[in-house]
Formats: C-alpha cells, structure tokens, sequence
C-alpha cells in the first residue's frame, strides 16, 4: 500500500528526514514513536504534501502510485488521510459545509455519486456519535473554540467519514485523558477492517494500549533506528529513549 | 488639458434646454480647472493617462440591446446603448404617480422637479461628473410622487460597443413617504470609456434601495457617480459591487441633507488578474441624529489594484451622528495592492464615528487543512476566502439580485487565479 524507500526531507533548507525506510501493507498498524525533533510530524507533513517540506531524495508509492508527485488534494483523493497534531481553526466555515465538500471531493474522484444534504447529514450524525461529539459541533466554524480533545474527535469524526485507504495519526493522543484516549481509540479500531492501513505516531506507549500495533519503529534523527513488535514499545515505556545513545539520554517519555 | 477632455467639449452639442445653464456652467469650470494632474489627490493611485491621450470616438448606429437576465426580477428596464437611450419611455408600463422620461420631453413643471436634482446632488468637484454634464445628451428623469411605493424594480442598464465614448446620465427625484428600488447595471468588456452617473433626491421619510452593478471589466473604462441627497427621516440602503477593468472609478456620495435620516451601504468588489478599481465614497453628515454604516469589502488577484477612499464628514451642527465605515480587503497574490484611507472629519463634539481597514493575505495553513481533506484548491479558496464577501452579499434585500449576484461573483472568484 505505502512503500517508502530512502526518504530524505527538508524544510527551510534544514534536512529533517535522513533515509527513511518505510513499506505498510493493507489491514497494517505501525507504530511510530520517538523524542522530540525526530521528525515524526514532518513525517505526516511530507507524505501529505505540505508546501515547504522538499523531499531532496528517495522515493513513497502509495496504491502503486508516485506519491509524491501529487497534489496535496489529490493524495487526500487517493485514500490517504492525516489526523493533525494541531487541527487549525476556520472561524467562518462551518464544520458541515467542509466536510461535505470534502467527503463529496472524494466520492466524485472515486466516480461515485454526490451525497445530498440529507444523506450527509445522517452520515455525519452517525460519525459523531461515535466520537461522542455533540451535532452541534457540525453547525460550528471548523475546530473553532474547540477543546484540545474536541480537535482531536473532529479529526477521527472525519477520517469515519472519508473512509481513506491509509490513515496517518500525528500524536492523535496527546493532550488527552483517558475517558478521552479511549474515545479516539475506539473511533480508530472502529476503523481496521484487515484492508485499511494506520501509522500511528506518538510520543508515549500509552495509546498504543489501546490501539494495538503490528510494528512499531523508533524514528531518531530523521531515520527508522529500530523496528519491532508491540513489545517494543513496553521497552520505551521501561526504559525511555536512552538506548539511542547519550544524545537521547535525558529525553523525556 | 487633455485631448480627450478638449475633444470631449468640442463634440458636445449642449442642448438649450431647461438644463443648459448648469451644462454651461460646468464647461466652464472644466476649462477653467483642466485635466487632474498626476498630484490630484483624489486620483493619485488612478492613472488617467490612458484617457488622456484617447480620441473620442461617439456611436453612429445604435440598436436597442436586451439588458442582462435576472431570473425573477420584476422591473421597469430602461437600457442605455452607446449612451443613448434605446427604452421607449411611452411604451413603458408605469404605475400612477411614477414619470420616466427623457430631458427633452418633460412638461414645465416636471423640468423645474428635474432641475432640482440635476448638478444639485453631485458635488462640484467630480471632473468626470462635470464631463458627463456637459457630455451627456439626453438624460432621463425618474420622479415618484409623495406617498407612492413603486413595487417594481427600475433597472437602469449601460451597455457599450467596441472603441465607443458614451456618456449617460440619470436624476432621480423621490417625494416625501415615497419607496422605491433602482438598479445601476453595466456590463460588458468590449474596449470603451463611459462615464455615468446619477443623482437621488431623497424626500423627507422616503425609502430608496439602491444598486449598483459596476461590472464593466477587461478593456472597458468606466467611471462614474451615484449621489444621494437624504432629507428628514428619510432612509437609503445600497448595495455595491465592483469589477475591476482597465480603468474603474466610481465615485459614491451620501450627503444627510435632513436630520434622522439612515444610511446604509455595503460595497464588495472583486479584481481579477491585472485589474483596477477604484472606489471613493463620502459620507456628508450637516444635519443631527444621522446614522451611515458603510461596508466595503475586496478580493484583489494577481498583479491587480483596489484603491479605497472612505472619507465621513461630520459637519458643526451634525450632533448625535452615529457613522461607522469598514474596508476590509483580501490580496490573493504578493503582487496585488491596495491603497485603502479612510478619512475621517469630526466638527461636532457628541457624535459617534468609527472607522477601520484592514488587509489579509491568503491562510495558509487553513488551506491545507483543506486539501488534505480532498477539496480542490479552488474550492478551497472559495470556502476560505468568499465567505467575507459572502456575508454582504447575503443581506442584499431583494431575492432574486441576491440568487443572480451570489453565482455570478463566486463564479468570478472561482477563477481569480492565486498565484
């Protein structure tokens, strides 16, 4: 499904992505975890196409396709989804308008036929429940005033709706209680159908309780240092970063 | 002197009629006071030299046009080709107590109603205004008597050919507990130069809304006034919209002539790649207990140029005024500009007057938001950035303008490309 080979990035001219390796099977959850400054989010950011993340070397085939030869819409058209860190606010548009354009932007690349308001409407009421999101939140300008959970269950109430073929999580968890953790959790395994594929990036082991991964890989300066299964990530829990070398030493976990 | 301008007023064949003093008069002042030169305040970020140095080419046949389709509009059309008007006044279907008809055909009396709104809204010191004067041949005359509620739009429509001078010109006299609605509509990209302007009367407790479409766009020139003369307790709501051309001026004036008297102006312009606009509106508050709210917003594309002038006058005796103007603009591109002032001029002490302007740039973040979700950047660029016009657009009070205006400009914007 994604196959990653040799992926160097940089932004503003400073190499962030160092030779990153990378292949996701259908129906696969990998795990990525890492301190600080790795390049976890960059990850996202350039496999989604952000303006100003150059990819300088190596190659992403997504569904046989050059990834990065795509548009940013287009990679979204194709069945990849991110799940942001930091979901921006845009007071002014409301939660409904966007994600029926959205959900109807992909459907029409996908040569299926518009929703009406109406089908929308029961899809979306549907996607919120899920993510116990109040339907009020539809009528409110996208993430505008939102909590940081709320942010966070809007992003799983959209990938529910979009249905992609890879969904990439940047820190889904962060910033989240547990009634909250198990929240988006839930709306995630809700999701793993044994074709559609996830990369869950996290800073901590703690999600990763509750959405069990087949891989997981420590990402260090820009390249996947360690793979493993889930047990790896008990590791990091135990012992922290420190097994990277002095430079990681004092890194929290 | 231009050789536009001199050829302007040797090609005018001022008509003697009840009108010829004024039209003489402002011939003189023309000659007197010659072209704007580059350091004219008033068109500082408007070049004229392209006028200037054009050679006046009138219309020799002119065959009656159908004014542009608004599904659902109920209105009295008067079209305008080449300057001249091809409606026939007679064979128009008015209600009583409503006269449309030319300068020239006017009884003694209805010419003295007319001569009070002609040249006596427009301030003097309109150079184009003093050209459509002297310019404009025959004008047309639009008076509802006191107490009357037109329920018909008069839609007032300026079209042009190619290479074409035209100069139109309206005066629009409401009677005391009067209501009416009146259109402004140009359109067309043919290149030209027209200048058009018109003049509303407003009596005491009279209602006007008012439009003006100033959609002129690609090599087509056009510069022009709406004035408004409000008087005791009477009320004005008008509704802008601006495409930018070559050249695009236009020059609104409300002037509180009567106390308690509301005004009420929402403009929206939308520039496309390399275009110009010009909007300079002045707010004329003599009299107490007046209120303004002006609105003016812009999306101004690549390599374009929106000039704003918002100036609120507030004159010695014009205590209790309350007058509040809001430009907002939006560049799509690093090569857009816009020159935005508001002016503001207080000589009483108990008023409240409020006044901002503001430039914003694409958000860039927020536009990837939405591509990721799949939305075309067009779209998106619609989603995010319309809906500030959008806003002004939705409190158009007539339904079927707002249904026609609303497409018509999204479809505009859709392909302002952002570079």
């Amino acid at each position: 499904m994604l196959k990653i080979q040799n992926l160097h990035a940089s932004v503003e001219d400073k190499t962030i992505i160092k030779g990153l390796d990378l292949e996701v099977k259908p129906g696969e959850v990998h795990a990525i975890m890492g301190p600080n400054g790795a390049g976890k989010s960059t990850l996202g950011y350039v496999l989604s196409g952000r303006d100003g993340y150059e990819v300088n070397e190596g190659t992403a085939t997504f569904n046989n396709q050059d990834l990065l030869d795509m548009d940013v819409e287009e990679r979204a058209q194709s069945g990849l989804f991110l799940a942001f860190q930091y979901p921006v606010e845009i007071p002014g548009v409301s939660n409904m308008e966007f994600m029926k354009e959205s959900v109807n932007a992909i459907r029409e690349k996908q040569g299926k036929e518009s929703l009406t308001a109406a089908e929308f409407l029961k899809k979306a009421k549907e996607a919120c429940k899920q993510v116990q999101l109040p339907l009020a939140f539809l009528k409110r300008g996208v993430n505008e005033g939102f909590s940081g959970g709320e942010k966070k269950r809007n992003e799983i109430m959209q990938m529910i709706l979009l249905q992609p073929t890879l969904a990439i999580l940047d820190e889904s968890d962060s910033g989240l209680d547990v009634d909250a953790l198990q929240v988006v959790a839930d709306g995630v395994n809700s999701q793993r159908d044994g074709e559609r594929s996830f990369i869950v990036v996290t800073h901590y082991q703690r999600l990763l309780d509750y959405i069990k991964p087949d891989f997981v890989h420590i990402l260090a300066d820009g390249k996947i240092v360690k793979s493993g299964d889930a047990s790896l990530a008990q590791e990091v829990e135990k012992n922290g970063y420190a097994f990277l070398g002095k430079k990681y030493e004092e890194s929290e976990v | 002197m231009s050789q536009w301008l001199n050829q302007v007023i040797e090609h005018a064949s001022v008509p003697s009629d009840f009108l010829a003093t004024v039209r003489q008069q402002s011939r003189e002042t023309l000659q007197q006071q010659g072209w704007p030169g580059r350091r004219a305040e008033s068109w500082r970020f408007t070049p004229l030299t392209s006028v200037a140095k054009r050679e006046v080419k009138s219309a020799t046949d002119v065959t009656a046009q159908h004014a542009p389709e608004i599904d659902g509009l109920n209105a009295i059309e008067l079209v305008f080709v080449d300057g001249k008007l091809t409606t026939d006044c007679d064979k128009l279907e008015v209600p009583d107590g409503v006269l449309i008809a030319t300068f020239d055909n006017l009884s003694e009396a209805e010419q003295q109603r007319a001569a009070k709104v002609f040249g006596q809204v427009k301030p003097e010191h309109h150079v184009f205004g003093l050209v459509n004067d002297v310019a404009s041949e025959q004008g047309v005359f639009i008076d509802v008597a006191d107490n009357v509620t037109l329920e018909k739009v008069i839609r007032i429509t300026n079209l042009v050919s190619q290479d074409v001078d035209a100069h139109t010109r309206v005066a629009v006299n409401i009677g005391e507990n009067a209501s009416a609605r009146i259109v402004e509509h140009a359109q067309g990209d043919t290149p030209s130069m027209t200048t058009a302007f018109v003049e509303y009367m407003i009596g005491d407790n009279a209602h006007l809304e008012h439009y003006r479409f100033a959609l002129m766009a690609g090599q087509a020139k056009q510069i022009g006034g709406s004035h408004f003369a409000l008087h005791n307790g009477s009320t004005l709501n008008s509704t802008i919209v601006g495409y930018g051309s070559e050249l695009s001026r236009l020059d609104v004036d409300i002037i509180h002539r009567g106390e308690h008297a509301d005004a009420k102006m929402n403009a929206v312009y939308l520039l496309a790649q390399g275009e110009l606009f010009d909007l300079h509106s002045n707010i004329e508050h003599t009299q107490p207990n007046g209120t303004t709210e002006e609105n003016a917003r812009g999306i101004i594309g690549d390599n374009a140029r929106a000039v704003f002038n918002g100036r609120i006058h507030i004159h010695r005796d014009a205590q209790k005024t309350l007058a509040e103007l809001n430009n907002r603009n939006l560049l799509l591109s690093r090569k857009g500009l816009i020159n935005t002032k508001p002016e503001l001029e207080i000589y009483a002490d108990d008023v409240k007057c409020a006044h901002g302007a503001t430039v914003a740039e694409i958000d860039e973040e927020a536009l990837y938001y939405l591509l990721t979700r799949g939305i075309s950047r067009s779209k998106a660029l619609v989603i995010l950035n319309f809906g500030f016009i959008q806003e002004l657009v939705n409190q158009v009070p007539d339904d079927a303008i707002r249904e026609w205006l609303l497409p018509k400009l999204s479809e505009r914007f859709t392909r302002m490309e952002v570079k």
